[in-house]
């Protein structure tokens, strides 16, 4: 059976990518670099997204960013009829390859950092240990949430809450369906929450005597990453 | 010997509701345990969470008495020092994994002791080896069976070494031999002088612990099998079809979670599925209800004529189902032209006539699974019910109040299928189907099953002494 509705997920670890090793901050720095592209004119962008396609398919990460720009075809044709059809081919293109690429290159990142590292990376950023562990929980959770709506529209189906229409009234209804699918997406989202919270506390959350298990150190290889990450997009921006 | 834990006159109630937990007093030494069983509803969660300080710290509403950790009073101690020497183990081990791999998970609460590291590591070891995590540690929690969670979440808790362990619903979602491991883990922890509390309906599991004595809390016993009238005949004639399922296979994330199954559910009984945790009940069940796509056959049989299947599944959480403003608006939303005396039978049947007008969110959770299972069958499914681990943190009558109501269904002619874990529930359905990870095991009628030892050794699932001996 064909799951609708998914919505957009936080791709999955990709353990045999060379870039699972890298400390965090540096692929976070690179993703950053990568999404400056973006504004760069058609020629140079054209290029750019063609070295970072070529780059991620050495670090076997080619698939998964396809499949990130894969889900938002859909939004991507929209915006390049659009532009083709209200002002020209060029800007079309132009606009569609910098949507794709911004959909593409923070999957450097999130396919090659637990949400562990995530919160050490914000920890070593001075963000106070509370919000980093919840900023990691969320980015946890993404997945999970995703899960929840494909469990909620089955089981409304199984009641027949979700009945199979095309066409028009199938749209109509689905606007009208959205409270039986929002409001226990709601109910679960904050269940969640409560449960978490209160296993977090039950096991001594927000205690002040917390010592990290765990420290983030830049190695050789991290700065000589960051510079390879960061060299190209200047060059294109100066030349 | 060493007093770890006073409650005098404890009560609490929560501000929208009269639900909560009415004066208890009790005290518990080192090595000692508190077996607390009682009605859905009846506060033993309130409890579970006043005795670990999550209440009144965490929650609204109105606390007296007082309740002491070892020298410590919890209503004025901040939860992070509590948790020091008080753990808690929720019910539901999914919505207890705060990490990303079973390492971090027991990491977690380590880091908050202040420990220096070469002692987190060394606990972490023991534990990670106690447990017989090695192997996982690396993995997410999240990809773990139910009663692998359950069993990460005990040791992400021990591995603080409270000198007081509460436990919350611990067995409601583990097959009866993870029930048993959880429960030797206990045993173990007597040993070690840790004072024990279990909340838990499957009190039977606890006999074999002599350090246990038992207390009851909520409202007086109402009788739970005795009490229960007779259902007047139902309003439906079901279509009485079978469902038949040859060579069925699925493959979810590359594991073969069912190969080349093939079994007849037949009309008229109601059939137990059973097996431990993982071994494809669930997805059995999705399949008959073509949510889940899979290679094979599976037809809806009726004189001889095949369908494609549609019966109604009951999912294990009702959460995912209820959404209007009233139990009523609930069960009739979207029916044309409603019968409304079969609505009527269901209410009554179920228990929810006084339910009629409240919000379904606001109910217990086994009136919620009620209210979820009412949605079901006022569609009346042409091809039967399934239901996905009814019994699921189920007192007695609500079992009861079920088992009453798909006997009588199946006496009108009707497919009646559910998986659980519940060898009670299980006992007092007319088939069983013995699952294993290989395929079927045994089937046939329950009380054949249940006594075929070879397919429960071949299982992996131990039929506890209590099961055997009744």
């Amino acid at each position: 059976m064909k799951r609708r509705g998914k919505p957009t997920r936080v791709p999955a670890l990709v353990e045999s990518s060379p870039l699972r090793r890298f400390d965090p901050r540096v692929k976070f720095a690179a993703s950053l670099c990568a999404s400056l592209a973006v504004m760069l004119p058609l020629d140079k962008l054209a290029i750019f997204l063609a070295a970072y396609l070529a780059v991620m398919a050495a670090f076997r990460l080619l698939g998964p960013v396809l499949r990130q720009i894969w889900r938002i075809r859909w939004v991507l044709l929209f915006l390049f009829l659009g532009d083709w059809w209200l002002v020209g081919l060029d800007l079309a293109v132009l606009v569609s390859l910098r949507i794709a690429m911004l959909a593409g290159v923070f999957t450097l990142f999130f396919a090659t950092t637990t949400p562990g590292e995530f919160g050490l990376a914000l920890e070593s950023l001075r963000l106070p240990y509370r919000y980093a562990f919840s900023l990691s929980l969320t980015f946890q959770s993404l997945n999970l949430l995703g899960d929840e709506w494909i469990a909620i529209r089955e089981a409304q189906k199984s009641r027949g809450a979700l009945p199979e229409l095309r066409g028009w009234k199938s749209l109509l209804r689905q606007v009208g369906d959205l409270v039986s699918l929002t409001v226990p997406m709601v109910v679960l989202a904050t269940r969640r929450a409560w449960a978490i919270t209160e296993a977090a506390t039950a096991r001594g959350f927000d205690s002040p005597r917390r010592v990290a298990y765990r420290r983030l150190a830049m190695s050789p290889a991290d700065w000589v990453f960051l510079l390879c990450a960061v060299t190209p997009t200047l060059f294109l921006w100066w030349v | 010997m060493t007093e770890i834990l006073r409650a005098d006159q404890l009560s609490f109630r929560y501000p929208q509701h009269s639900a909560g937990l009415e004066p208890v007093s009790l005290s518990l030494e080192a090595g000692e345990g508190l077996l607390v069983s009682g009605p859905t509803g009846g506060g033993k969660s309130t409890l579970a969470r006043c005795l670990a300080g999550l209440i009144p710290h965490l929650y609204k509403g109105t606390f007296s008495g007082t309740v002491w950790v070892g020298d410590l009073r919890t209503d004025q101690t901040p939860l992070w020092r509590l948790s020091e020497l008080a753990g808690l183990l929720f019910q539901n081990p999914a919505f207890q994994m705060l990490a990303h791999s079973v390492e971090e998970e027991i990491l977690f609460g380590l880091e908050n002791l202040g420990l220096p590291r070469a002692e987190m590591r060394g606990r972490l070891e023991e534990t990670l080896a106690f447990f017989h995590l090695e192997d996982f540690r690396a993995r997410s929690p999240h990809t773990l069976s139910g009663g692998e969670q359950q069993k990460l979440a005990l040791a992400s808790i021990l591995a603080r070494q409270p000198a007081l362990l509460v436990l919350d619903e611990p067995l409601s979602m583990l097959d009866s031999t993870s029930a048993l491991e959880l429960i030797d883990l206990i045993r173990d922890r007597f040993s070690q002088g840790t004072a024990v509390v279990a909340c838990e309906h499957r009190g039977e599991y606890f006999t074999g612990l002599p350090a246990m004595r038992g207390v009851y809390i909520g409202p007086p016993h109402t009788g739970a099998k005795s009490g229960l009238p007779a259902l007047p005949p139902a309003p439906w004639q079901p279509s009485g079809c079978d469902l038949l399922a040859e060579g069925v296979t699925v493959e979810l994330g590359g594991k073969m979670v069912l190969d080349n199954l093939s079994l007849r559910v037949r009309a008229g009984q109601v059939t137990a599925l059973a097996g431990r945790n993982g071994t494809g009940k669930t997805t059995l069940l999705r399949a008959f209800a073509s949510l889940q796509s899979c290679a094979g056959k599976m037809v809806a049989l009726s004189d001889g004529l095949e369908e494609k299947p549609q019966p109604g599944l009951v999912f294990q959480n009702p959460d995912l189902q209820l959404f209007n403003a009233s139990v009523r608006a609930e069960i009739l939303y979207r029916i044309p032209n409603p019968d409304l005396s079969w609505y009527a039978w269901l209410i009554e049947a179920l228990e929810l006539t006084v339910y009629e007008h409240t919000p379904p969110l606001l109910l217990s959770e086994g009136e919620k699974r009620r209210v979820a299972l009412a949605t079901i069958l006022m569609r009346r499914p042409r091809h039967g019910i399934l239901l996905d681990e009814p019994a699921l943190g189920q007192d007695a009558r609500h079992k009861a109040i079920l088992i009453r109501l798909l006997q009588e269904l199946a006496a009108q002619g009707c497919l009646v299928l559910l998986s659980t874990h519940d060898l009670e529930l299980a006992a007092q359905t007319d088939q069983m189907i013995l699952l294993g990870s290989g395929g079927i095991l045994a089937q046939g009628p329950s009380r054949e099953v249940l006594d075929h030892a070879a397919a429960w050794q071949a299982a992996g699932l131990v039929r506890p002494q209590w099961m055997v001996l009744t």
